[in-house]
């Protein structure tokens, strides 16, 4: 027989940690924002992403790409650090018990909270070796300046560390299609390193469908 | 605070309230301590209640595993919490956002549609038994919205998410 008192560990029944009303908090006088354990957040004006990606353009060039990629794959070693830490001590389980579909929810809403706007995986490939992620409502897609292949270099990025730490497998992420370009979402295709590099140059020229057909064809 | 209540309170700094407005407020305040006291009696029968429920649902669905069983009574117990909180200070807009926000895609993804069906017909039976009609009138809004919301969903039979 099932026992009510046993499913209320210390009396409560955690709910949805990243609840924006409640995750999100500052204080006006010190000008700080904070999230419900007091951590620091940090907001973000279009007027600092729009700077960022003319300053390392000017700066950089070309490799402005790469260096926005490695900053959110640093970044994202760290998001995933605080996101095990979060939902670990929340739910009160460590991050490996927590079922796919709570895991993937509080991804989902974390991601909200934070303002980065919608994710969601889509594991159609899966048995192929590659995960699809997609996001909507991305500010790094609609600030960043047109180009004729996908913009998300940062949160490419901060997605290959996101998931190399929870796989523990070194994996690569590109993206596959853009909302700067139209697309209805980004998409970010993941997977290892050495099986991921032809799609570099296919982003350029092809759109996500066409990639994954050409990534399934046998002998790839 | 409720939405209407929150406006009224911010339309103060500008005026004095109007006789209507200020009925509203007096309502309010006139409905704390049957509001308190339904609150208490949720929070000190929680248990009683939902055992008696999830006795009954067992007794009636012994083919369910209990796994499924206690994902659904645990969504249930944070239903009735944030309906209890609800109630107390009068505002439904927190049943969407801190429950059905989190709990709706849970329930859809694990299907869990035909147990909370009966799970919430037995706890509304036995809320009725345990809360005076008064208090069932101030529960009864937001449960309604919260039950109505999460059986109403479509279910989608190979866990698809939003």
């Amino acid at each position: 027989m099932i026992s009510v008192a046993d499913l209320l560990t210390n009396n409560r029944i955690p709910g949805n940690f990243y609840a924006p009303d409640v995750y999100v908090r500052g204080d006006l006088e010190v000008g700080l924002l904070e999230n419900r354990q007091g951590d620091r957040l940090l907001a973000v004006p279009e007027t600092l992403i729009q700077a960022i990606y003319s300053g390392l353009d000017k700066e950089t060039g070309q490799a402005s790409r790469l260096v926005l990629f490695n900053c959110g794959k640093w970044w994202g070693k760290s998001f995933y650090t605080r996101f095990c830490e979060q939902i670990s001590g929340y739910y009160g389980t460590p991050l490996a018990d927590v079922a796919m579909i709570e895991f993937l929810q509080a991804l989902q809403a974390c991601w909200i909270a934070h303002g980065w706007g919608k994710i969601d995986l889509d594991q159609t490939y899966q048995q192929r070796g590659f995960l699809i992620v997609k996001t909507w409502n991305s500010a790094f897609a609609r600030l960043a300046p047109s180009q004729n292949q996908p913009v998300c270099y940062l949160e490419a990025g901060a997605l290959t560390s996101f998931f190399s730490r929870l796989t523990g497998r070194e994996l690569h992420c590109v993206q596959t299609s853009c909302e700067s370009m139209g697309a209805d979402c980004n998409r970010f295709l993941l997977g290892l390193p050495q099986r991921l590099e032809p799609v570099e140059t296919m982003v350029t020229h092809l759109d996500h469908d066409a990639i994954m057909q050409q990534m399934c064809q046998p002998g790839l | 605070m409720h939405p209407q209540l929150a406006s009224i309170f911010d339309q103060a700094e500008n005026r004095y309230l109007k006789v209507e407005e200020l009925k509203l407020i007096s309502q309010y305040v006139a409905s704390m301590p049957e509001r308190l006291d339904t609150y208490r009696n949720l929070r000190d029968r929680e248990l009683e209640i939902m055992q008696a429920v999830v006795d009954q649902l067992q007794a009636a669905l012994p083919e369910e595993s209990e796994e499924n069983l206690e994902r659904c009574i645990k969504h249930a117990l944070l239903m009735l919490r944030y309906c209890a909180l609800s109630l107390l200070i009068n505002d439904e807009s927190l049943i969407q956002k801190r429950f059905l926000d989190w709990v709706g895609p849970l329930a859809q993804a694990y299907d869990t549609k035909t147990i909370d069906a009966k799970l919430y017909r037995l706890l509304n039976q036995q809320l009725a038994k345990m809360l005076t009609a008064k208090q069932m009138g101030y529960l009864s809004p937001g449960l309604a919205l919260a039950q109505e919301a999460l059986l109403s969903q479509s279910m989608n039979p190979a866990g698809g998410r939003r």
